[in-house]
């Protein structure tokens, strides 16, 4: 039998009388679902928007290959920012678990301060302000690492979850066995802690794949920049922003899927995300 | 430019800005809150199709990117003939998007009451409506305050979407890059909002986790 | 111990509740195979049986916690109603003691056992505090009251949930599996419990696997195996000679342990 949740519990299992209703209200609800879309394909129709000019390039091979080619970008981007943000987290998750307490109210303060703030700040200081002070970053870099940088006080807090999850005895184990401090936490914790993280890093990758959305701004070609071109190329905006929007949603999906069932096989309680 | 320059030149600007990214976060994230709620209400009902509609719009909202939606607001859907305001673009962005996670926390909130209070709450003849008010939307509340927190953070977060369109009064990105690209603000300049943003922030989660120690449930 | 039976003269009374062919399915599988089971008022049935044999399906149908493909149930002669008021009214008549405890996490324990009466019977709230607490003075937790369950033992928190089904004035109750979560020395305590109870003459439905409890209380032991009630018995009859093979070998295999 499947586990039953406390949704489908909420409502006592029907007798004959609820049934009747409940097969009532699926009919009406399912009239009104019909109505809103056909409310929406009337609207599409009557503006012209169904019209095969605005569709008939997605039959083309070439219309694909230049929207995978974004998808490829917005990949590129989402794992460079995402391997940056496990680097900066992992240094800002020394920081607040070291004992040296200076030390540590700074990682404390930079967390914050990365969680605190929004993506598209970072975006424009690399965007802006950087190049104002000579330096050049590659295209990528420059919507990679502020991506990063704002997802790193998440993760910081993920990977500290993490080593938080580590039974206790390990470490006391590891140390009577004469190893040293820095040798227990890189060999015997850290691995342990990110066996437990997994879920949460891939969720934390959808954030990061939204956030690179923001390429356009810089017109680094990802999949909405290229969204962007292929809209010139056709003058069919809805089509093309429609199709491009169901790509990240899709995309994201399956990430979180991943997250999900990754979770389920080590028994952790899958996460949310933002 | 120094901080006393900026300051002088934008510091107007910079509290208006506060206020306009303030005044989006709050309405943006009450407008979720009524909608999560309600999204909600159809994903545990026993009627299917509103169960899969919930679902459905829960699962878009939380995988697209705000950009997306946003330049789907803003640049299509005028070729439908329906045009908005920029404001009201913003809005709606800011808005659908949380709804979707404040479902989900709600959601997991409701799961974690666990079935054998359900039964309980039953078996002592409870109908559905003292079982909601008495048990089950007390402890969904309690379990969803901390998430909800961090919700309310995400959405100020979100309300930086503001910055893609023109807008007047500006929100604390949009003035920074209207800024930048006008002068060279420098890093102060980037500063004086991420410390508001943050400021911000710190704040509501300081209150969150107090109102979260004062109802939490022992388990 | 020996109960005042006079009482129930036997050929006016109606059972109190009363299961006339009843069939379940969990999907294929056959949970309860034409179940006829009647108990009377100041009756205590237990119900063994092996793990699986739905023995806690039989007592979860009674108050339509699991519902069934067919056959009846009746509480008093009324048919179990399959929903709305009628159904939680009649729910307020049987009490219901899980084997989780189940009491409600974010309220005291006086609390829990004053929601029933207040919320559902609508009655004032000083009677009922005044009634709460001597309830929970017979089952031994008024020191508790004012604590939240999670702070309390599995036996405690037992006991204050039999004070809660209790508060409700109920004319059966249900126990299923009630110590079958507790630590080994808080299982006496909660049996103590309804020992008590049921010399005080209330009607209860008993699944468990403590077979003293059931040779020292039950006036009635119910033999369960694959869905279907294998034998009924007085408890010295089936405890030392039981008719079916199927119960012998269920009483060989607990006492070889």
């Amino acid at each position: 039998m499947r586990e039953l949740t406390v949704r489908d519990m909420l409502y006592e299992t029907p007798g004959k009388e609820t049934r009747k209703k409940t097969a009532v209200a699926t009919v009406v609800s399912l009239l009104v679902i019909m109505v809103f879309l056909c409310y929406i394909v009337k609207l599409f129709s009557e503006s012209g928007q169904l019209d095969s000019r605005y569709w008939f390039f997605f039959t083309k091979l070439t219309t694909w290959k230049f929207l995978f080619e974004g998808i490829l970008g917005t990949l590129e981007a989402s794992l460079l920012a995402g391997t940056s943000a496990l680097a900066i987290g992992f240094v800002f998750m020394c920081m607040r678990i070291c004992v040296y307490k200076p030390l540590n109210y700074i990682g404390i303060a930079l967390v914050e301060f990365t969680r605190g703030v929004p993506t598209l700040l970072f975006i424009y200081f690399f965007f802006l302000d950087v190049p104002k002070m000579g330096i050049n970053l590659p295209t990528v870099w420059r919507i990679s690492l502020p991506v990063a940088i704002s997802a790193s006080g998440m993760v910081s807090e993920v990977l500290r979850s993490g080593v938080n999850a580590v039974p206790k005895g390990q470490r006391e184990a590891a140390l009577s066995i004469g190893m040293r401090e820095i040798n227990v936490f890189l060999k015997i914790i850290f691995p342990q802690a990110v066996r437990y993280i997994i879920p949460a890093l891939v969720s934390d990758l959808v954030i990061v794949v939204k956030d690179t959305t923001f390429s356009y701004i810089l017109s680094f070609p990802d999949l909405m920049q290229n969204a962007k071109v292929l809209i010139s190329n056709y003058d069919a905006l809805l089509s093309v922003y429609l199709v491009a929007g169901v790509i990240y949603i899709l995309i994201n999906y399956f990430l979180n899927r991943i997250s999900v069932s990754l979770a389920k096989r080590s028994g952790m309680t899958p996460v949310v995300g933002r | 430019m120094t901080i006393s320059e900026l300051l002088s030149q934008y510091g107007d600007k910079y509290v208006e800005a506060l206020l306009t990214t303030w005044q989006l976060t709050f309405i943006s994230f009450a407008g979720a809150m009524i909608i999560g709620i309600i999204i909600t209400v159809m994903r545990v009902c026993p009627v299917k199709p509103l169960r899969i509609s919930g679902d459905i719009y829960v699962q878009i909202f939380r995988n697209i990117p705000g950009a997306s939606l946003l330049i789907f607001l803003v640049y299509a859907l005028p070729n439908l003939q329906v045009i908005l305001s920029y404001y009201q673009c913003v809005l709606i962005a800011t808005v659908l998007i949380p709804a979707a996670f404040a479902s989900e926390y709600l959601m997991s909130g409701i799961n974690a009451i666990g079935i054998g209070q359900i039964e309980a709450a039953r078996s002592l003849g409870m109908d559905f409506g003292i079982m909601m008010r008495k048990v089950v939307i007390p402890q969904a509340v309690r379990f969803s305050i901390l998430p909800m927190t961090n919700l309310l953070i995400a959405t100020m977060l979100t309300t930086s979407l503001a910055s893609q369109v023109p807008l007047n009064p500006k929100d604390l990105t949009g003035l920074v890059s209207y800024i930048n690209t006008r002068d060279t603000g420098g890093v102060t300049s980037f500063l004086i909002s991420a410390v508001m943003y943050c400021g911000t922030a710190v704040i509501i989660g300081q209150i969150g986790s107090y109102i979260d120690r004062k109802v939490r449930i022992v388990r | 111990m020996e109960r005042n039976k006079d009482v129930l003269d036997k050929s006016l009374e109606i059972p109190v509740v009363e299961l006339r062919h009843v069939e379940k399915y969990y999907g294929e599988m056959h949970a309860l195979k034409d179940i006829n089971l009647s108990v009377e008022r100041g009756e205590v049935v237990v119900l063994i049986g092996p793990s699986g044999s739905g023995k806690s399906t039989l007592c979860r149908t009674i108050n339509r916690l699991e519902t069934i493909k067919s056959g009846e149930i009746r509480i008093e002669g009324k048919k179990l109603p399959e929903g709305g008021k009628e159904l939680a009214e009649l729910r307020t008549q049987i009490g219901m003691v899980f084997q989780s405890f189940n009491l409600f996490a974010h309220r005291t324990i006086l609390d829990n056992v004053m929601m029933g009466p207040i919320d559902v019977l609508k009655r004032p709230e000083e009677e009922v505090k005044k009634e709460a607490l001597e309830l929970l003075k017979r089952v031994g937790v008024d020191s508790q009251a004012d604590k939240f369950p999670a702070k309390l033992s599995g036996g405690q928190q037992q006991r204050a949930a039999i004070a809660r089904s209790l508060a409700m004035h109920p004319k059966v109750m249900l126990f299923d599996e009630p110590t079958s979560a507790l630590d080994p020395e808080m299982i006496q305590e909660v049996l103590d419990v309804m020992t008590e109870l049921a010399h005080e003459g209330m009607t209860m439905i008993v699944v468990t696997h403590e077979m003293n409890f059931a040779r020292r209380v039950a006036d009635r032991v119910v033999f369960m195996a694959d869905g279907s009630i294998i034998e009924e018995a007085a408890p010295d009859e089936f405890f030392t000679n039981p008719k079916s093979e199927r119960a012998r070998e269920f009483l060989d295999s607990i006492n070889r342990h």
